[in-house]
């Protein structure tokens, strides 16, 4: 990849940022468990300050105007950072909110392009997780023109944070996917309670919530898009979220752990020599760098396909399981190459391989996205893996 | 009041360089190139005299090879207004830089010359107070505060026995010590913006500068290993190493 003079600078720059302002607050998380709220405002605002911050929205919304390659080349290097920081100092302003219509934008979009407010995504049912058309939350009319929201959702990200949520619900049991819509609920709301943070394996520091939602009174102000458009609006917009913050950033945490192998493979030393020169050591390191390399091509160039126009989802569904398991295998082999020190808990590797592990299943199971893969190739042939 | 500010390319401060295997230099082929970190720190004084209105325009300067665009592009994105390469494929030692900023210097006719105190590279420290012999102005060095009032700046340097403060009258040479300030990340819109601000290109052949090196490198080789350091049980043993073992007394 040829990148230009500016996509250099904006890669180096957000990766002094990363390196300079966010990987040292990285143990103190995983000691306490939480990013202290003081230290989040402070990198908030220096990111911020910087036009770090909603890079991905348009200029017009008073974002960062990048597009999509550009957005995944600085999501990589967000990638080298846990998730929590990433969220606080760059922000989760998910495209879906560009959804907005004119009156909600003051409400929902300008304020969390700013900053000022931050939103989560709440798709995910006990019930319903791959098979996401099948949630049971639903919105019953309330005969004045707005509706009464009845149900549970799981696992949502950052919700103890969010202000507002975009919630899937259920707004015609009769019509499948096409009866499903999306609303913005906002914290507050009489009978949205905001339940238990779920502990995970990784991703240490950032909540993972239950949301109950009992009669929550939603107007049309709160609806996003048209009634029933809800799923057609999370499989239009969702994929360019998923490209980033699951792919690209992916591609960074493989990077990171791949530079603390190299560098490993060369100071430590058994048997009189640097384990580098052993050749099953090196096997390790050359699997990685082209998987990694391979990995990034295959984000960049759905990217390229957003920018131009053309429908990504099958490139990014190709991403979204290659890169999360390159990832699960570069974050294996970093533990096996530092040996004791890389299942020891002083070095960040440890944390690493636990956090890697979600890649494979959030947005999209690896086995959700290998049957969107497999289905289309045998509906398009070559045209999905070829040049012709 | 025109600023002036050169700024090198050099391998990354990150990068662990290596001798090139024929000893003739350091090997940078695929490696990291940044702007010198001293440089940088060059770049955020002048912007921050044109944000407080003291200076009228901050133009960098680089010497070298095309690829000197990048750093330039970097000091745009910090805030430089616009950017002057002086093109040249040819080694270019202290000297030669010198007389080639001395150039641009008149011919822009800057007031203020904001060098870093050296070079990571070469660590040759002595670009600055080449560039101040040639120009006939005053010169400050390692400066750790700057201000300027009224055709006069005061510099504060970091000298062995504690703080020196200097009075110029300008036009002057200040080179950047690594406490004058703390370089600014550039901003998206500056990084946007950089590739609309004017980058002049000067080929030095044309500039009726000598840029032949003076000095010549003989070989570029690691320094051996250090050992480690011993123990001595006494002031007679210490006295006796010193005297017989290492000839140092
Ligand atoms: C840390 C974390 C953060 C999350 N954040 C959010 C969030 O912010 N918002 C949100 O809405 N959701 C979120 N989720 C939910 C996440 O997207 C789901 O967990 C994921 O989609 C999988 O759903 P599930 O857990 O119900 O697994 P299931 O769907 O029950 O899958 C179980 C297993 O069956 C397999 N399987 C299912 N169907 C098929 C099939 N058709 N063919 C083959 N195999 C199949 C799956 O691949 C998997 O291996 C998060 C989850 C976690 C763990």
């Amino acid at each position: 990849m040829n990148l230009t003079s500016e996509q250099k600078m904006l890669v180096e720059t957000v990766r002094r940022f990363v390196e300079n302002e966010m990987l040292p607050l990285e143990d103190e998380i995983e000691e306490t468990g939480r990013l202290a709220p003081e230290k989040a405002r402070a990198l908030f605002e220096k990111a911020s300050a910087n036009g770090m911050y909603a890079m991905n929205i348009p200029e017009e919304f008073g974002g960062g105007g990048l597009s999509a390659v550009d957005t995944m080349l600085v999501e990589e290097q967000f990638g080298h950072a846990k998730d929590i920081l990433i969220r606080r100092a760059f922000g989760n302003v998910y495209e879906v909110l560009l959804k907005c219509n004119e009156a909600q934008r003051e409400r929902w979009l300008l304020p969390t392009v700013r900053g000022e407010r931050t939103c989560s995504i709440a798709i995910t049912e006990p019930n319903a997780g791959s098979d996401a058309a099948a949630i049971k939350t639903r919105a019953v009319p309330d005969g004045k023109g707005g509706w009464k929201i009845t149900g549970g959702k799981h696992f949502i990200s950052d919700g103890e944070f969010s202000d507002f949520f975009v919630v899937s619900v259920v707004t015609d049991a009769s019509a499948g996917a096409k009866g499903i819509s999306l609303f913005l609920v906002d914290k507050g709301t009489p009978g949205f309670i905001i339940g238990r943070d779920q502990k995970m394996m990784g991703l240490t520091g950032t909540s993972h919530v239950e949301l109950a939602f009992d009669e929550v009174p939603v107007g049309p102000e709160n609806l996003l898009g048209g009634e029933g458009q809800g799923f057609k609006l999370i499989l239009e917009t969702l994929g360019r979220v998923r490209l980033a913050q699951v792919c690209a950033r992916a591609v960074g945490k493989s990077v990171r752990l791949l530079n603390l192998m190299v560098s490993y493979a060369q100071e430590r030393k058994q048997f009189g020599k640097p384990i580098g020169d052993f050749q099953m050591i090196q096997q390790m390191i050359a699997d990685s760098v082209v998987e990694i390399n391979a990995s990034r091509l295959l984000v960049l160039d759905a990217a390229s396909d957003i920018d131009n126009g053309i429908d990504a989802r099958d490139k990014i569904a190709m991403a979204k399981f290659y890169v999360s398991e390159v990832l699960g295998r570069v974050a294996d082999r970093a533990v096996q190459v530092y040996g004791g020190m890389g299942y020891c808990a002083d070095l960040p590797i440890e944390r690493m391989y636990r956090d890697a592990r979600i890649y494979r299943i959030f947005d999209g199971t690896s086995e959700i996205h290998r049957t969107v893969v497999a289905r289309s190739a045998m509906k398009h042939g070559e045209a999905l893996y070829g040049t012709l | 009041m025109k600023v002036l500010v050169p700024v090198k390319r050099v391998a990354d401060y990150n990068v662990k360089v290596r001798p090139k295997s024929d000893g003739s230099g350091v090997e940078l082929a695929n490696v990291k190139m940044s702007m010198n970190p001293f440089d940088e720190i060059a770049v955020e004084e002048a912007v921050r005299l044109k944000e407080a209105g003291v200076a009228s325009e901050v133009i960098a300067v680089s010497c070298g090879i095309a690829a000197c665009q990048e750093t330039l592009r970097t000091a745009l994105a910090m805030g430089a207004d616009r950017a002057i390469l002086v093109e040249t494929d040819a080694e270019l030692q202290s000297l030669a830089v010198a007389k080639l900023l001395k150039v641009v210097a008149d011919k822009e006719g800057a007031q203020l010359v904001i060098c870093g105190k050296q070079a990571i590279d070469d660590d040759a420290n002595q670009t600055a107070q080449m560039l101040a012999a040639l120009l006939d102005w005053g010169q400050a060095t390692y400066a750790s505060k700057l201000s300027v009032a009224d055709g006069t700046i005061e510099v504060t340097r970091e000298v062995d026995g504690g703080l020196e403060t200097l009075a110029l009258a300008l036009p002057a040479v200040v080179s950047a010590d690594l406490r004058l300030n703390e370089p600014r990340y550039a901003t998206l819109p500056n990084i946007m913006k950089a590739k609309k601000k004017p980058l002049d290109t000067l080929k030095a052949a044309e500039l009726g500068v000598d840029v032949a090196p003076r000095v010549a490198t003989l070989s570029v080789y690691t320094p051996p290993e250090r050992k480690g350091g011993i123990k001595v049980g006494s002031v007679a043993e210490l006295v006796h190493k010193l005297k017989d073992d290492t000839r140092v007394l």
